[in-house]
């Protein structure tokens, strides 16, 4: 059972598991739990689990998606998308039915450790300020997100605390 | 006595336009004379354009005298046939005027465009390899020098001929060339290109053909590319051969050379694996026979020695087939997965995001992956976790590997990917040079106590994201 790691779980040790198996959790989703990366032509079945969060779609060109798989199904997304001066963590979304079960952190989780060799930043929902602060987000001032980002939430005219979010950042790295 | 001359000019191409020239200059000084006659004097003149512009355009050398003749026939014309008054004495001088003006502009702009066309067609003439050019109707229009060596045909035998003769002249029958590809597209003449393939906006191909150099045979590499006009339209194609009977048989010879070569070393790395065998087996025996701790460790000590002349035979193995088959698009995860399946170490974590990226590489990249993973765990401390991931840069593509733990020490970094002692094996050096058969570099860029960081650098031309 994975838990956090995109292949190999923290419990398990990659002698303990075998070839075929490391294959179907790197590619194949029919393992219980796993979590990858999306390609190109599965972007429309992420783009079916989005119609419930602001009807938002995915772009291969320019966003990496991220999905937890249960029973091959899709339980939960995060997604990176890359402006010209900055990458946005935006699209994270668990359906109702499977929440409470800690996918959210597996997606976000991969996400952060697939895109770690670039400056992160987001609008985080304020009462998840917590959550992403323990997958190394600290909270910024909004002047202080890539010019791009920071229109994505022009509309709510600087006042991103009424519009109940939070401008985050983490910086590039992994094992720091 | 110019019009003579050019009628008794040999070739037939230019007495055919000598001929029509002529017959153009009755007919227009004919009509004038009609025209005089019946009045109309400044409607019909300016049939005498047409002589004038053709003579002009096909002889620009003589195209300002053939005018002036012309112009001053006419002013005979209506000096002889009208009663001259002061106005169509002037009307009739700004007349002739015109026609010589006409004519000279005319051949000046023939003569920049010939000087032109014979600029180009000196540059092909002169260019080093064979090169020949045919028309939209396939009418050869240009065969240089060196592509007359290789044929044995002359230019003078093939300009302007049809019919596949610049086939004829290399394959001996008439049949559609590389070049009659781009001017009509057909199956059945790709067919008779097997390893066709396209460079831009050209294609290219080698052949074989058996009967140059007295039956000896040559081997090509042909490149054809469109000629087009200013609106892009195919007006033609220009077909460049060279001969590469040279490299192909050096190929030839190394890849002998290197077969035997491995014949040789798989037979002493088989060999040296049988002794290998017997020392294992001799090793397990004494194991179980003694039972003194230092005769013991002596024997573990023998066991690892073993061990290690056996690792070194494994990478000679591979040593052998890196650059043996073309490089190939390859999807990384794949090779990442393969690696840490070959590696069959326990207690240490991988994870790789490299699902969408596939890149063109040599197809022992499993390899390069398996000696990252390989030197990082035996040759740091501490590691627990190793991470793949890739990054999209302004020069390319990286692959970066990364590990936790204590990281390589400054003074080893420096000789990590070359050839080290005997005893660090050569699998970085190999995995650098896997890299290189494909314009990729590595580089350890890790920071000592704080893990490793292995940056593999694709060039922008050899990654994709699927």
């Amino acid at each position: 059972m994975i838990e956090k790691d995109g292949i190999v779980t923290s419990k398990k040790t990659e002698a303990e598991i075998s070839h075929d198996t490391l294959r179907r959790m790197g590619n194949q989703p029919d393992a219980e739990i796993c979590v990858r990366e999306l390609k190109r032509d599965e972007f429309s079945a992420a783009d079916k689990i989005w119609l419930e969060y602001h009807d938002t779609t995915g772009d291969p060109a320019s966003d990496r998606v991220f999905a937890v798989f249960s029973s091959n199904r899709i339980v939960s997304l995060a997604r990176c998308r890359r402006h010209t001066d900055g990458m946005d963590v935006d699209g994270i979304f668990t359906p109702a039915e499977h929440r409470k079960k800690g996918y959210s952190r597996i997606a976000v989780g991969a996400l952060v450790e697939a895109c770690h060799n670039d400056d992160l930043y987001m609008h985080a929902v304020r009462h998840l300020i917590d959550f992403y602060k323990k997958e190394g987000f600290i909270t910024i001032e909004e002047k202080e997100l890539p010019q791009t980002i920071r229109e994505r939430y022009v509309w709510a005219g600087g006042n991103l605390e009424g519009a109940e979010v939070q401008p985050m950042y983490r910086k590039a790295g992994l094992f720091s | 006595m110019k019009i003579i001359q050019l009628l008794n000019l040999s070739s037939p191409f230019i007495r055919t336009r000598a001929l029509t020239l002529a017959v153009a200059t009755i007919i227009a000084l004919g009509v004038n004379i009609v025209g005089i006659f019946s009045g109309i004097t400044i409607l019909l003149s300016h049939v005498i354009y047409i002589p004038i512009i053709l003579a002009g355009y096909w002889f620009p050398r003589r195209g300002l005298l053939f005018s002036t003749f012309i112009a001053v026939a006419y002013g005979v014309l209506i000096a002889l046939i009208i009663p001259l008054d002061l106005l169509l004495i002037i009307s009739t001088l700004f007349r002739m005027a015109f026609f010589i003006l006409i004519g000279g502009v005319v051949s000046f702009l023939s003569v920049k465009l010939r000087a032109s066309e014979q600029q180009l067609h000196e540059i092909i003439e002169f260019l080093p390899y064979p090169t020949f050019a045919v028309n939209r109707k396939g009418f050869v229009i240009a065969w240089n020098q060196a592509v007359e060596e290789l044929t044995g045909v002359k230019k003078a035998e093939i300009l302007n001929k049809g019919d596949y003769a610049y086939s004829h002249a290399f394959y001996g029958i008439k049949r559609p060339a590389l070049l009659d590809i781009i001017l009509t597209p057909n199956p059945e003449t790709e067919a008779l290109y097997p390893h066709m393939k396209k460079e831009g906006k050209k294609i290219v191909s080698e052949i074989f053909i058996p009967r140059f150099k007295g039956g000896k045979g040559v081997h090509l590499r042909i490149a054809a590319t469109a000629l087009v006009d200013e609106r892009g339209n195919i007006t033609g194609a220009i077909e460049s051969i060279r001969d590469i009977t040279e490299q192909v048989m050096t190929e030839s010879a190394l890849q002998n050379t290197s077969s035997r070569l491995n014949t040789i070393a798989g037979i002493v790395r088989h060999d040296i694996s049988r002794k290998l065998a017997g020392l294992y087996g001799i090793l397990s025996i004494g194991v179980m026979k003694f039972d003194n701790p230092e005769v013991l460790f002596f024997i573990e000590a023998l066991k690892d020695s073993a061990q290690g002349i056996q690792i070194q035979v494994d990478i000679s193995r591979e040593f052998k087939d890196i650059g043996t088959s073309p490089p190939a698009w390859i999807p990384v995860q794949d090779a990442v997965l393969d690696a840490v399946w070959r590696l069959g170490v326990g207690g240490v974590s991988f994870r790789t995001w490299t699902e969408r990226l596939e890149i063109f590489a040599d197809p022992h990249l499993t390899a390069v992956f398996f000696h990252i993973f390989d030197a990082t765990i035996k040759e740091t401390e501490q590691v627990t976790t190793v991470v793949v991931t890739y990054h999209i840069r302004d020069s390319g593509c990286a692959i970066l590997v990364e590990t936790d733990g204590a990281g390589f020490d400054n003074k080893i970094k420096e000789s990590l990917l070359s050839q080290r002692e005997e005893r660090y094996g050569h699998g970085l050096f190999l995995a650098h040079e896997i890299c290189a058969i494909s314009d990729m570099t590595i580089k350890e860029t890790g920071t000592p106590t704080k893990g490793t960081r292995f940056e593999i650098m694709i060039p922008p031309e050899g990654y994709r994201i699927l």
